[in-house]
């Protein structure tokens, strides 16, 4: 790589810049088109690898055997590990389409129409009350350590504005009895909220819509999003897309 | 069960997984992994007392770590083991419809090889940064490396990465 920016463009896809050195590597990339092109394929990479490469979960017997051999407890308190689905994080194109179209109708259960009503009066309320952002940002460098210090998740909050959906800030909202991370996206006169909480494995992926309102919600790693707004469905399966398969992990 | 015991249960188990996969990963064969994993988690116990902080991950990976190098020494030596099964992938358990799976099987396949035949020192650092999500930092003290050795490794992993799988110019 020609450009000697190319080891700082890796940090900031990796997070490792401070919201200063961010702010100048976005600058830089304004002006370098081989940054841009090394940004993006790294970020393809980045994705592809989070989900489409295997993982090797060490198996229970394999763990039985450690615990015997330590004189562990028995049983297994281990959490397993959220591993993303291959075909949430990597897969591209018309790929990802098949496997998105299949996915829903998978998962789809009656459990994801019970948060609805909450997320939908959630979202009504956060129009209403003139408290949609408590952080109005559109730097996910600024959004994201936000999040951090206020749910006790970290959720992506990269800003889609070239593709039509940029993103206004985030909120900390109580959904569904729980605290929920929110991030708020416009486009057009529409707001999107995603609604982000820690995957208790009791909700599930899927589509609803409900007064008017559509609904989109899905799994990534150990995090559950569910998306919410008035625009056409289509609209909305467009920015939670882009929300599953571009987002800075 | 003792407080030694339920403090490594607590701090040290919970990576296990992290430890197989990279064992796994490192060692390319699923027989091997197992076998560094149960040497590493014995060895990592017996040195419990000198671990300090809340942070087990990177210290029990840099056991894994050499667990795994002292086996593959080893293999060399006396060479009349058979070699890794590089490039062998196994399906993660569970997933979606067996349709989505031979969907996505032949575009796994084509990444977890271009992934098994990097470089060792490149392989392990795009391992730990992104199926383990460790930092810079992190991924330093697992492999006793200075944190700009990690990056240019890191950066030589993807640029081999990007010419082989995602079929750019090299960089």
């Amino acid at each position: 790589m020609a450009c000697e920016q190319a080891l700082q463009v890796q940090a900031y896809v990796d997070g490792e810049l401070d919201a200063f050195g961010a702010a100048a590597l976005e600058k830089h990339l304004e002006s370098c088109a081989e940054c841009t092109s090394l940004r993006n394929d790294l970020e393809t990479l980045k994705s592809n690898i989070r989900g489409a490469a295997s993982y090797y979960r060490a198996n229970p017997v394999l763990e039985q055997r450690v615990r015997t051999t330590l004189g562990l407890s028995g049983q297994s308190a281990r959490r397993g590990r959220n591993r993303r689905p291959f075909w949430l994080g990597a897969a591209s194109g018309a790929l990802a389409a098949a496997l998105a179209a299949s996915l829903v109708a998978a998962l789809w259960l009656p459990s994801a129409q019970q948060i609805a009503p909450d997320v939908v009066s959630a979202h009504v309320r956060s129009l209403m009350d003139d408290r949609l952002v408590d952080i109005p940002s559109s730097n996910h460098h600024v959004v994201r350590p936000w999040f951090a210090g206020r749910a006790d998740i970290s959720p992506p909050a990269d800003d889609f504005a070239k593709e039509g959906f940029a993103l206004a800030g985030g909120r900390i909202d109580y959904v569904h009895g729980e605290r929920a991370a929110v991030l708020v996206y416009r486009h057009g006169a529409h707001i999107v909220n995603v609604f982000v909480w820690r995957d208790d494995g009791a909700a599930r992926a899927g589509e609803n819509t409900l007064n008017g309102y559509h609904l989109i919600a899905w799994k990534k790693g150990n995090l559950f999003f569910c998306a919410v707004s008035d625009m056409a469905e289509a609209e909305l399966g467009q920015l939670t897309k882009l929300i599953r398969e571009k987002s800075s992990d | 069960m003792d407080e030694r015991r339920q403090r490594f249960e607590r701090l040290v188990l919970p990576h296990l997984d992290a430890a197989h996969n990279l064992a796994r990963w490192l060692s390319r064969a699923s027989v091997d992994a197992e076998d560094i994993v149960q040497e590493a988690m014995l060895r990592a116990y017996r040195a419990f007392d000198g671990f300090r902080g809340e942070d087990a991950k990177p210290w029990l990976l840099a056991i894994v770590r050499n667990c795994h190098f002292t086996a593959a020494d080893k293999k060399k030596r006396h060479r009349s083991e058979p070699l890794p099964d590089q490039g062998a992938t196994e399906l993660p358990a569970g997933g979606p419809d067996p349709e989505g799976i031979a969907i996505g099987a032949a575009e796994m396949r084509r990444l977890n090889e271009a992934i098994a035949t990097l470089p060792t020192e490149f392989r392990e650092v795009l391992i730990l940064r992104e199926m383990e999500d460790m930092s810079y930092r992190e991924i330093a003290a697992a492999t006793s490396a200075p944190i700009g050795t990690i990056m240019s490794r890191l950066a030589r992993a993807r640029a081999l990465l990007r010419q082989n799988y995602l079929g750019k110019e090299s960089a």
